[in-house]
């Protein structure tokens, strides 16, 4: 569900990473206040085992094919949903930077589809409403199954949506919708048993692991939800009024693609000049390729220019 | 990935390649500008993006990374871009570009600026990171101002993930020599290792606080002492904003397409 660069415009782009970057505000100011010494070293051991967990992929019975988990919720599980958000979204910056998943644009757009989503809105909404005592084997299951299908489920509906408004695809947003809804209907699915099945295991061997969120929450869930919601309503508000703007705003935006497919119904005909957007290219065809010629060439002679230096850090890596 | 290959990742970091003297926060603030410079290129017009290249081009070699290896790397976003960009084609046939006489559809058009920005963008990501390395990146966003407590738990998150990628492979090649042969794992077993490395994690995150308050930890890192800025990285700041002013605003596919075929 990583969006990449590609699929972003910076409008969107922008928007995104300012709710992002106020929620990630707000955790980091909750985790700084926690009480827990321990909570750092916890976030950044339980960050790597994310990233660990996603490696080990599991067999999805019937289709013969194999999936890993995305961690959301069971990072809320034992951590709390605001230091949850931070951990996520620290392996997300990580999987963008060292592995190149995901781009740096559209950190923000991911931050919010993957991390926000399950973190954020799953978790406290779902799960741990679901999950009270006496804690069962099927209720964490079911609370999990339901808790990320909702995640996975809103994910994809924002990707859908951020993606439309770059306007980057000619589809429109409901028929992006059909597309991505199933697929992660069945990935979420598969992802809630997952997570569910790993619950169960340390609910079994280390019950207080998890006492630590669910004591928390019992406490003060009133407050703490509306917190919650709170920062959920003021981000979907700066959401909808930046897409509104660019929408309105940005020819290449909604309008754009709506456009495109409305004129798909009564196809132009192939030799219809007026509907082309760049009728004599043929210069311009001309200027790509000597463009292309001329990035080998700069290659080259950058190549040789720094051949020193390149020599030098070969033999550092050694 | 497979767990292999991302330790092999993580090392070639480690010992990454830092040819580049210039300050980190401006590398982080030109990547910045570049990106935004490639991604609002209109779609209508990848001949715009073609020219884009100079600066992954030119900053790999200069850092000694070697452009060669950041374009293979980079090449790995196109089956995610082509997913995504496929539908313009099939959608919109609307003619856009008449070359001699081939009629190509806007939707080609679009899709090869999707293909385009992926990798460009993609590129300009990984040339940050070989010429600067995570650890001075996360210190440079320090700098610029972001929480202590997200830069220090970034660092923590990183500096595990080796570990805990050592222990999954280890748990895996355990469980593979027992295995018969099976490659994956079915869900219930998959859900009891992945605990057991849970287990295994928060008891060694227990043994990393207690280790970190016997040396002082208060809470988070201490921050690098700041460094003065020189002329040179000035240079460099101002010398790229401009270059990618020029190669945004300026049509340099058309003016080079009329002097190599003024005909047309």
């Amino acid at each position: 569900m990583h969006m990449a660069d590609a699929l972003v415009s910076p409008p969107v782009a922008a928007v995104a990473g300012v709710a992002a970057a106020s929620l990630l505000v707000v955790a980091t100011r909750k985790v700084a206040k926690s009480q827990r010494t321990d909570i750092i070293p916890l976030m950044g051991v339980m960050g790597a085992f994310v990233f660990a967990a996603q490696m080990i992929n599991f067999s999805i019975p019937g289709t013969g094919s194999s999936g890993h988990i995305i961690g959301g919720i069971l990072l809320a599980a034992f951590l709390g949903p605001w230091a949850a958000y931070l951990t996520l979204c620290s392996v997300l910056i990580i999987q963008c930077l060292v592995f190149a998943d995901g781009g740096l644009m559209a950190l923000g757009c991911n931050m919010i589809n993957m991390a926000a989503v399950s973190t954020l809105i799953g978790y406290p909404l779902l799960y741990k409403p679901l999950v009270k005592y006496p804690i069962s084997t099927a209720r964490i299951m079911a609370a999990s199954v339901l808790a990320c299908v909702l995640s996975l489920e809103g994910g994809a509906l924002l990707v859908s949506a951020e993606t439309v408004a770059s306007g980057i695809t000619a589809l429109p947003l409901g028929k992006f919708l059909m597309f991505m809804l199933p697929i992660h209907l069945a990935i979420g699915i598969c992802e809630g048993v997952a997570t569910g099945l790993v619950i169960a295991f340390v609910q079994r061997y280390n019950a207080s692991l998890l006492s630590g969120a669910v004591d928390a929450g019992t406490h003060k869930t009133s407050p703490r939800r509306k917190q919650v919601l709170w920062g959920f309503g003021i981000a979907a508000l700066v959401l909808a009024v930046a897409f509104t703007w660019i929408a309105s705003a940005n020819p290449d935006g909604l309008e754009w693609s709506i456009e495109k497919v409305a004129g798909v119904a009564e196809l132009a005909p192939a030799q219809a000049p007026a509907t082309a957007f760049m009728p004599d290219y043929e210069s311009h065809f001309a200027g790509i390729v000597g463009g292309v010629l001329v990035m080998i060439t700069l290659w080259a002679v950058t190549m040789l220019m720094f051949r020193r230096r390149r020599q030098a850090s070969a033999q550092r890596i050694k | 990935m497979s767990i292999q290959r991302a330790l092999i990742t993580l090392n070639s970091l480690e010992n990454g390649d830092r040819g580049l003297a210039v300050d980190s926060r401006f590398q982080v603030i030109v990547t910045v500008m570049y990106l935004v410079a490639v991604l609002s290129v209109p779609l209508a017009d990848p001949g715009m993006l073609v020219w884009m290249f100079v600066y992954p081009i030119v900053m790999a070699e200069a850092s000694g990374t070697g452009y060669g290896r950041v374009l293979v790397k980079s090449l790995w976003v196109l089956p995610l871009a082509t997913v995504i960009g496929i539908f313009n084609p099939i959608l919109d046939h609307t003619p856009a570009w008449h070359i001699w006489s081939v009629t190509v559809s806007a939707g080609w058009v679009t899709f090869i600026s999707i293909c385009l920005r992926g990798v460009l963008a993609v590129q300009a990501v990984l040339v940050l990171v070989y010429s600067t390395g995570f650890y001075t990146i996360c210190t440079a966003m320090q700098r610029m101002g972001l929480p202590a407590v997200l830069t220090t738990q970034l660092l923590m998150v990183y500096r595990y993930i080796s570990v805990l990628l050592q222990e999954s492979l280890s748990m895996s090649r355990a469980r593979a020599a027992r295995g018969f042969g099976c490659s994956s794992y079915p869900l219930r077993l998959w859900g009891m290792m992945v605990g057991q490395l849970l287990l295994r994690s928060v008891e060694r995150a227990r043994r990393v606080h207690n280790a970190m308050l016997a040396r002082g930890f208060d809470g988070a890192l201490p921050a690098p002492e700041p460094k003065g800025l020189r002329a040179a990285d000035w240079i460099y700041l101002a010398g790229w904003i401009a270059a990618f002013a020029l190669l945004r605003f300026i049509d340099i596919s058309g003016i080079f397409g009329n002097i190599i075929d003024p005909a047309s």
